[in-house]
């Protein structure tokens, strides 16, 4: 039998799920068709069962494609394991008395018992598993006080014994459970309450908010390429490069299988950078370069969601994405789209109408770059200064309002209002943060090394074909007189449908001016979404509307292509 | 007295009269717990039409303005709690 953690958002199901699976089996599993959920094993007695995570919901009612995600979930077997946020009882009991009446052997656990405790709130769990007629369990999951008991407890989970009428007397019944078993004094107000009054005030909020985004970003891009430089690139020069070189010697230093593992040898050496094969610049991309900056940014994204900062970020930045037929929730699949666009446009289905999931998968293709085109984007501008890049970020974040508010006029359908809870700030319990960065940090390697090396052979046997000639000199009107970019550009341009690392990795040995650089990494960063992107676009919104939103990027890429090229010729950087 | 929620002061505490919405508002609101006869307080409102965030049994939801604005409220005398 397997066992579904089914709660409230924010009950602390992700954390017993870690404290269950243990450190050593976790299976991620990002499925195509359902919302992201992670499955696990659990030693049980000597046996093994299968745990799942299931993203968390309110009721049985899904008002998302997240929480319906969930319903269906439901629907396929398995015993309950009902997490609770103690601290928040009556608002908890609605899912289990829902839950309840549809009959499958289920388990309480009332989790955030130390919460309870703390703050002079009595809980009879005891009464509570009378009235219930199925387990109750209480447990802590930052510390793992409870745990046990859970564990032993599972195997009598049962179909409970409360004889819950209709749903309209739903509440009722909720009220009557918890004024039976709960006592509740009155709290004083604690430091993080205090500071989450602040975080959320109207004037002190948004500033808050503008620090804590220009410090997430700038501990990435800092770190990020401190990891890349002093770490990764002294250990590819110290471990790879002796490997690379005896291979590129042993095949003779030239001919096409050299040329496509090892590349073109660039005075002679191998360069990382530049050499363009499948165990120089193949491995060096992904590993080297943007590896790192993947690092930091889940790391600094998985703190924000652990506190609880981002639903704040949320709140306050609700009126301004209400002006792109959005609210403020639609941060999360924003953020998400800033580490990779796959995950950030699938997160889109927290959002309630069709209209906002298409302006949110909109905006996530066209203006928000993953953090591998950033990476390379920073190798490649840094160089040269902050100008570049903070005109290429400049440009994005212009964009990203007008198409917004552009989308927000002209395409139909309703965009419902935000409603959410705001958990507590918590402290983040360490070990799940970990696995969930280690989740994330596998997906990515998994999902992009392929790609990266599958480019990077593409463009080898493109250039022997002579195909990247006949490539660049189709293009060569657009990007050269539109754009003002040397011919040679276009075959980035193909490339960077495949994945945009190595397209932007292409532009290196180009020996393009600042200028150039700006607008082609614009360009780069606007048009097509890799490959990958692309399916879960089809998938998430039908061929009909990925039409559309391929058409607005057309739209966009040509006209802030030509229109940059002419800005920058005109103030001439 | 009556007001809706977004007449509601800062730290004002009123008990939920009704909610004026259609089937689906309603619905929404329901199920995050708030509903008739429901104590809440307001803790404070956005600028440029952000949402209005409350306090319930101690803790926290943000409900979008035009939502709010349908919410009707009675604010208990002098909002302090003894
Ligand atoms: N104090 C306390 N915090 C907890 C407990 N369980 C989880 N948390 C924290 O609550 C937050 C939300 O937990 P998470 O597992 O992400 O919730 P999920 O959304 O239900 O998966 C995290 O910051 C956890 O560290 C607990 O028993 N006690």
């Amino acid at each position: 039998m397997h066992y579904l953690l089914m709660g409230n958002p924010n009950c602390g199901k992700s954390a017993l799920f870690s404290r269950l699976t243990g450190s050593h089996v976790v299976v991620s599993n990002y499925s195509g068709t359902t919302v992201e959920f992670a499955s696990g094993k659990m030693n049980l007695e000597g046996k093994t069962e299968k745990l799942m995570d299931i993203p968390g919901t309110f009721s049985l009612q899904p008002s998302n494609k997240a929480e319906e995600a969930a319903v269906e979930l439901l629907e396929e077997g398995g015993a309950i394991i009902n997490v609770l946020d103690a601290t928040n009882l009556e608002r908890s009991l609605y899912l289990t008395l829902q839950l309840l009446q549809i009959g499958k052997p289920m388990i309480v656990v009332l989790n955030m018992w130390d919460e309870v405790m703390k703050n002079d709130i009595e809980i009879d769990h005891q009464a509570l598993e009378a009235l219930l007629g199925v387990p109750v369990v209480t447990t802590c999951a930052l510390t793992g006080d409870g745990l046990i008991t859970l564990k032993n407890r599972l195997p009598e989970a049962r179909t409970g014994g409360l004889s819950a009428d209709n749903n309209s007397n739903l509440w009722q019944a909720v009220e009557s459970i918890t004024k039976k078993i709960q006592t509740k004094g009155e709290a004083p107000e604690t430091f993080w309450q205090k500071l989450d009054h602040t975080t959320i005030h109207p004037i002190s909020g948004p500033v808050i908010a503008l620090v804590v985004l220009f410090f997430s970003f700038a501990i990435v891009a800092w770190i990020g390429d401190w990891l890349h430089e002093e770490i990764f690139d002294e250990a590819f020069d110290l471990l790879w490069l002796p490997v690379a070189e005896y291979l590129s010697i042993t095949m003779g230093s030239s001919g096409w299988l050299h040329d496509i593992l090892i590349g073109e040898l660039i005075d002679g050496q191998i360069n990382f950078e530049e050499s363009f094969g499948l165990l120089t610049t193949g491995l060096f991309i992904p590993i080297a370069v943007v590896l790192p900056f993947v690092f930091c940014f889940y790391l600094v994204l998985s703190l924000l969601e652990d506190i609880g900062y981002l639903p704040r970020l949320g709140v306050v930045i609700d009126g301004f994405l209400q002006r792109l037929g959005l609210h403020g929730l639609s941060i999360v699949p924003m953020m998400l789209g800033v580490g990779c666009n796959v995950p950030g446009v699938m997160a889109g289905r927290v959002l309630e109408t069709k209209k906002q999931r298409f302006i949110v998968a909109t905006l996530i293709a066209i203006v928000v770059p993953c953090m591998a085109q950033q990476a390379m984007v920073i190798g490649l501008l840094g160089k040269a200064g902050v100008t570049g890049l903070a005109i290429v970020y400049g440009t994005l974040f212009i964009l990203w309002i007008m198409l917004g508010v552009i989308m927000n006029l002209f395409i139909k359908g309703k965009a419902p209002e935000m409603l959410i809870d705001l958990p507590s700030y918590r402290i983040p319990y360490w070990q799940s943060s970990v696995k969930k960065i280690y989740m994330r940090m596998n997906s990515f390697i998994k999902h992009a090394l392929p790609y990266v090396l599958l480019g990077v052979f593409i463009v080898n046997i493109f250039y022997t074909m002579g195909i990247i000639d006949l490539i660049s000199s189709f293009f060569a009107p657009v990007i050269t007189t539109l754009f003002g970019l040397p011919g040679e550009a276009g075959a980035a341009l193909i490339v960077g449908f495949l994945r945009k690392d190595v397209a932007i990795g292409m532009l290196v040995p180009l020996g393009m001016e600042l200028q150039q650089l700006i607008v082609a990494s614009i360009v780069l960063m606007v048009y097509f979404p890799c490959v990958a992107t692309f399916v879960v676009l089809f998938k998430e919104l039908g061929w009909l509307d990925l039409l559309k939103l391929t058409l607005i990027m057309l739209v966009v890429v040509l006209l802030t292509g030509a229109g940059l090229n002419f800005l920058l010729n005109l103030t001439g950087i | 007295m009556q007001k809706t929620l977004t007449e509601l002061n800062r730290k004002e505490k009123a008990e939920i009269i009704s909610l004026n919405g259609g089937r689906t508002m309603q619905h929404r609101l329901e199920k995050m717990g708030i509903r008739k006869h429901q104590i809440i307080s307001r803790i404070n409102s956005q600028f440029m039409r952000g949402p209005v965030v409350i306090s319930m049994n101690g803790h926290q939801t943000a409900i979008g303005r035009g939502m709010a604005s349908r919410i009707l409220v009675r604010p208990l005398n002098s909002g302090i709690p003894k």
